[in-house]
């Protein structure tokens, strides 16, 4: 009897459900937007054998601000507040990183097998590749404003050649010897056990599964994993009068993961070679970020030979940026003020 | 920068279990089966159950199970199972059981609401002895249709195309494998499971690749 009932239950709810029209898991728009591959109609470049969705504002011969996101994985859309430096006269120019935002998607067997050339074949040569893409003269200035893994890769990227940037605007980079990363990564993301924080983060890990090429279910899985952090003081952000540039947002979940994979495997150290960029340096570090403590701060910046340290009071990890009220009010001043000094 | 390193390490073990172990050699007299558990499954989890054994000539139980989720808000997150064990295999001491259930779960967090009809399947051999038992268990988990809510805030500042409603084919799928092994005495049952789970493609995992289960089981007529 108790079988039959079961038997029953089971056929009414797949009756119930297979009544009504269904998504296809598998298509590339359902839960994400997409890529420029998917929609050629968004704006992107080609850089480093890949079509990356990118965009620049401002007056196009002054002096070129590139913009780094976050991650490995996250997207520029959370910098767009700093479209209003173009109104100063600057060239803003983002890009979403290969494998992240709206950029074009490889497999993971792509980035890893560069081997110990990961970084720098990545993310050194797109970045080099994007500035030779918006540089209409050999005197342009080139400002990097970053933020998070964007700062690494920056600070990075200025070691190896000083001579080709003009200005570094680093904002809570981890760490840039590979220890030191692993240890911000462990700090930030320390949730309680017993939290709603955790459970949301792993919950979900068994309604949805995605392949190593399924692109669009694993960049969604990542998107929910990262939606909040309350330990770095992100909450969500408020894009303000900006957001009509960009109501879409993706993240790159193969990429964070193959370069996590590698910077793993190769522990670099991503200020090699700044002690020789002789340039004005500035480092912003957020007060409600607990993961990152003036003592932090003042370590990472240790390596940074000419620099000036900012604490942003009132915001988190992003808040600098992704809060209009902080930008207008603080952050942006600063960055003016940073760039009139180093015209 | 994603992965839950520390989360991993604090964990230690951990994940998915699939509801009640039973001392088989025990249940002969019982008809009835109240269990309660403390778990990693998908997430730190409590659980509790109800067995009802069938007279039948294999041992076979019915089972209802109800698996909560820790955390903040009451009732966001949580599984429920429906489903049965039948043992096929009836040695005086070897056995071999298969489980199957079916299952409707649910997620909330601050973007999407997912529900869940997923199914499970696993098979256990082990040892039973009427004080102990140790067995081996290679389980399935599917989600095979999941109804996706999108909060506001998903559409405000993400992506204000994505399409809520019922997803097919099938959204997710894990295999777990494990151990189990329990101590039993008068009425009672203590019971321990632990493995590993890897996500149907066999090349990935969940974030938490571990399982763990602590359950207790009370026996009556």
């Amino acid at each position: 009897m108790a079988l039959k009932s079961f038997t029953a239950l089971g056929l009414i709810l797949t009756l119930l459900v297979s009544c009504e029209k269904k998504n296809e898991i598998n298509d590339p728009d359902s839960l994400v937007p997409k890529t420029v591959v998917e929609d050629p109609g968004l704006p992107s470049i080609e850089a480093n054998g890949a079509k990356l969705h990118a965009q620049a504002f401002g007056p196009q011969d002054s002096t070129l601000v590139i913009c780094i996101h976050g991650g490995p994985g996250d997207n520029y859309q959370y910098l767009l507040n700093t479209i209003s430096l173009a109104n100063e006269g600057y060239r803003m120019v983002y890009y979403d990183q290969v494998g992240a935002g709206l950029s074009e998607r490889k497999p993971k067997s792509y980035y890893t097998s560069f081997g110990a050339n990961g970084i720098n074949n990545i993310f050194y040569d797109e970045l080099k590749a994007v500035i030779g893409h918006y540089k209409t003269h050999p005197d342009q200035k080139v400002i990097l404003l970053t933020q998070s893994w964007g700062s690494i890769l920056a600070t990075g990227y200025a070691g190896k050649y000083p001579a080709e940037i003009d200005g570094l605007i680093l904002a809570e980079p981890g760490g840039f010897k590979w220890d030191d990363v692993i240890t911000y990564v462990k700090a930030s993301r320390s949730f309680n056990l017993w939290s709603e924080l955790l459970n949301d983060a792993t919950f979900f890990d068994q309604f949805i599964t995605g392949k190593e090429t399924e692109h669009a279910i694993l960049d969604y899985k990542a998107l929910l994993l990262s939606s909040r952090n309350d330990i770095v003081g992100d909450f969500g952000s408020i894009i303000g009068t900006n957001k009509q540039y960009y109501p879409n947002v993706r993240d790159g979940a193969v990429i964070s993961a193959a370069a996590y994979e590698i910077a793993d495997k190769y522990k670099p150290d991503f200020s090699e070679g700044i002690e020789n960029f002789n340039k004005k340096i500035l480092f912003l570090y957020s007060e409600k970020n607990k993961a990152y403590p003036d003592s932090w701060a003042q370590k990472i910046a240790s390596p940074l030979p000419n620099k000036q340290i900012v604490k942003i009071n009132g915001v988190g990890h992003s808040g600098m940026f992704d809060q209009l009220n902080t930008w207008n009010n603080i952050t942006q001043p600063l960055l003016i003020n940073y760039l009139n000094s180093i015209r | 920068m994603k992965p839950l390193i520390i989360t991993i390490i604090a964990l230690g073990l951990l994940q998915t279990v699939k509801g009640q172990t039973i001392n088989w050699k025990t249940i002969d007299s019982s008809k009835h089966i109240v269990t309660a558990g403390f778990e990693w499954d998908y997430s730190l989890s409590f659980s509790a159950g109800y067995g009802y054994k069938l007279n039948t000539k294999l041992p076979i139980v019915l089972s209802l199970n109800f698996t909560k989720a820790s955390g903040e808000n009451l009732l966001d997150d949580f599984k429920t199972k429906i489903g049965g064990q039948i043992v096929l295999l009836n040695q005086p001491t070897l056995k071999g059981v298969i489980t199957l259930n079916g299952i409707y779960r649910r997620f909330e967090n601050d973007l999407v609401r997912l529900q869940n009809i997923g199914s499970e399947l696993k098979g256990t051999f082990g040892y039973y002895k009427p004080k102990w038992l140790v067995a081996c268990e290679v389980g399935f988990d599917k989600a095979i249709l999941t109804h996706f809510k999108h909060s506001d805030t998903y559409k405000k500042d993400i992506y204000q195309n994505v399409k809520d409603g019922w997803y097919e084919p099938a959204t997710g799928g894990n295999f777990s494998y494990g151990l189990q092994t329990g101590y039993s005495f008068k009425k009672s049952d203590i019971t321990l499971n632990f493995g590993k789970v890897i996500t149907q493609d066999f090349k990935t995992t969940p974030l938490i690749p571990f399982y763990l289960r602590l359950g207790y089981n009370y026996k009556f007529r």
